[in-house]
């Protein structure tokens, strides 16, 4: 479109000085950092510091911890959103209101539902009151592994409506015809879906699942409102914690590194999810 | 010629499945509202009530279940009373988010909706190599984009001041991303014809642009507001020695710990906003969604 070179530098200008003051020249400069021992001197040292960060205990739980919870709740949001999305399709007309209030908790602060989370999932909460009618027997949610299970289910609660939205508007780019074509035909709702939905919305669909890994990642907030910077529970202590501490004592060596390896390992995931997507889509073709 | 309605067989079969998808949903949505009715509900409660509702929780009592109040003995506003005129700390803290909500909005809507525009309505070197850089951060988790963050906070002395949490937010690479999704769809004809009548690219954006991108530019307003009002990992790190500074977000809990009798007063207050952004917002952020080529 437009191509006067002066004036779009001067539009970029904010937007180029901000990106690279605070993210891009950093990102350079800190691979310093992560090289270097921090003393006075600060001598050169390889990958000393990256032996030391990956052997330390508290970033090996951390890791641990944020991979565990990210691929629990990635695929989860995913089905669960696309099961929703779907059933909000079948209602049509009357989907409105229900839509409406699955989005609703993506714009709620989670602070100030920690509390009544805990009470809903205390021993002797709401909870346990239900798996008890089930004939099942009570657990202890708020402490150890078991604590996963509500922070799972909050951020699952505050971030699947966004994800139904994506979808929704998806699923509208599907031509009806061809749903009324595949029924006439006789395909089952079930093999529609798999052979027509899907295809015919797999980048957003994409989207959809990288987005809730990249957010899944960030799990943290929900950890630190019930355990605080040291949980007690080291079932929730995760990267952030760990990048949080170490952010405290100024530890630059520690964070530049730990950031950098966990770079690493979220670039070579993408790289096999976009991989097996362009694969899935050249299948379909 | 009606078809539609040739297919008896295939209707009855809608209408069961239509129930069933509207129950499931029905209790689905009536579990995703209970915390909030909750919240609101107790926050009507008197304060001798919630005291001792909360003493039972870690009850590891075999005996004792922590039942939902229905309701209160007596309903009062005392909550409300206590910590918006007797105990005003928290009002502080409720002002310490709306204005870091307010600055990072205004620098974002000064910053954000210029990029996306430049990304997709000018030609020029380097445009995809920027709009990769963009996409690559925001691929990155935060714990990654925020040490480098933290490098230049440092080395500015903005540490520990309400820049160290305002400056960085403007930039915010998913919103660019989002809003140049948006914009790749208006057509270019939009603008030559712009062109045509003498209106610069400076023209073009002010008055086309910007009003075409009304769905998109309140959504995207409406999603930065949330991601603002539940701010955590920045201010905890960026104001670590400052407390005095810090957002609600942050200090809830520990407001929490202090007077839980007017916990739930609290939590309502806070939610307010938020919810009075989305009611107002809701058609926008879905629509600006629909509308997007993030599909």
């Amino acid at each position: 479109m437009f191509r006067k070179k002066k004036v779009v530098w001067l539009l970029l200008l904010p937007a180029f000085t901000g990106l690279f003051v605070f993210y891009i020249i950093p990102f350079f400069g800190g691979i310093y950092y992560s090289l270097t021992d921090g003393t006075f001197q600060n001598n050169f040292i390889g990958f000393g510091n990256y032996a030391k960060v990956w052997n330390n205990t508290m970033f090996q739980t951390g890791l641990k911890n944020t991979l565990i919870l990210s691929v629990l709740c990635a695929p989860a949001i995913w089905i669960i959103s696309f099961i929703l999305a779907d059933m909000l399709r079948v209602l049509d007309k009357h989907a409105k209101g229900f839509r409406n209030i699955l989005l609703l908790p993506y714009l709620m602060p989670s602070a100030a539902l920690i509390l009544i989370w805990t009470i809903l999932f205390d021993y002797g909460g709401v909870v346990n009151k239900m798996l008890v009618a089930l004939g099942l027997d009570r657990v202890i949610w708020l402490r150890g592994a078991p604590l996963r299970v509500p922070i799972i289910i909050l951020y699952m609660w505050k971030n699947i409506g966004f994800s139904v939205v994506i979808f929704t508007a998806a699923f509208q780019s599907v031509p009806i015809s061809l749903y009324e074509f595949a029924s006439l035909e006789g395909a089952s709702p079930l093999y529609q879906e798999f052979k027509i939905t899907l295809p015919l919305i797999s980048p957003s669909a994409f989207l959809v699942f990288v987005m809730a890994w990249i957010n899944a990642f960030k799990i943290f907030k929900e950890a630190y409102y019930i355990g605080g910077a040291y949980p007690d529970s080291m079932e929730i202590y995760t990267l952030q914690h760990f990048m949080n501490n170490h952010f405290a004592k100024i530890n630059y060596q520690y964070v530049t590194t730990a950031a950098y390896s966990f770079a690493i390992i979220v670039f070579v995931l993408f790289a096999l999810l976009y991989y097996m997507e362009s694969r899935i889509r050249k299948g379909v073709n | 010629m009606p078809v539609s309605h040739k297919h008896p067989e295939r209707h009855h079969y809608w209408t069961l499945g239509k129930l069933l998808c509207f129950s499931l949903l029905l209790l689905l949505s009536i579990l995703t509202l209970l915390p909030l009715v909750l919240t609101f509900l107790y926050s009507f409660f008197p304060q001798s009530e919630i005291k001792a509702y909360l003493a039972l929780r870690n009850n590891y009592n075999t005996e004792m279940w922590m039942d939902f109040l229905i309701s209160p003995k007596q309903a009062t506003v005392r909550q409300y009373y206590t910590i918006l005129i007797d105990n005003p700390q928290y009002l502080k803290l409720f002002c310490n988010s709306v204005m870091y909500t307010v600055m990072i909005l205004a620098g974002q809507a000064l910053v954000v909706p210029l990029t996306s525009y430049c990304l997709t309505k000018f030609e020029f070197r380097g445009r995809d190599a920027l709009f990769f850089v963009i996409l690559a951060l925001m691929l990155l988790p935060f714990q990654v984009t925020m040490t480098p963050t933290v490098i230049t906070l440092r080395t500015l002395g903005l540490m520990d001041t309400i820049w160290a949490v305002i400056l960085p937010m403007w930039f915010s690479p998913f919103y660019i991303f989002l809003l140049r999704q948006f914009m790749l769809a208006i057509p270019n004809d939009m603008f030559e014809a712009g062109m045509m009548d003498g209106c610069g690219p400076v023209r073009s954006y002010v008055h086309v642009m910007v009003p075409c991108c009304k769905p998109i530019l309140c959504a995207a307003a409406a999603l930065s507001f949330a991601d603002c009002w539940n701010m955590v990992e920045q201010p905890l790190v960026y104001l670590a020695n400052n407390t005095g500074l810090q957002p609600l977000s942050v200090m809830f809990n520990q407001l929490n710990a202090e007077g839980t009798e007017v916990a739930f007063a609290g939590a309502a207050l806070y939610i307010l906003p938020a919810l009075l952004v989305y009611l107002y917002f809701q058609e926008d952020i879905l629509l600006g969604v629909q509308l997007s080529e993030l599909k």
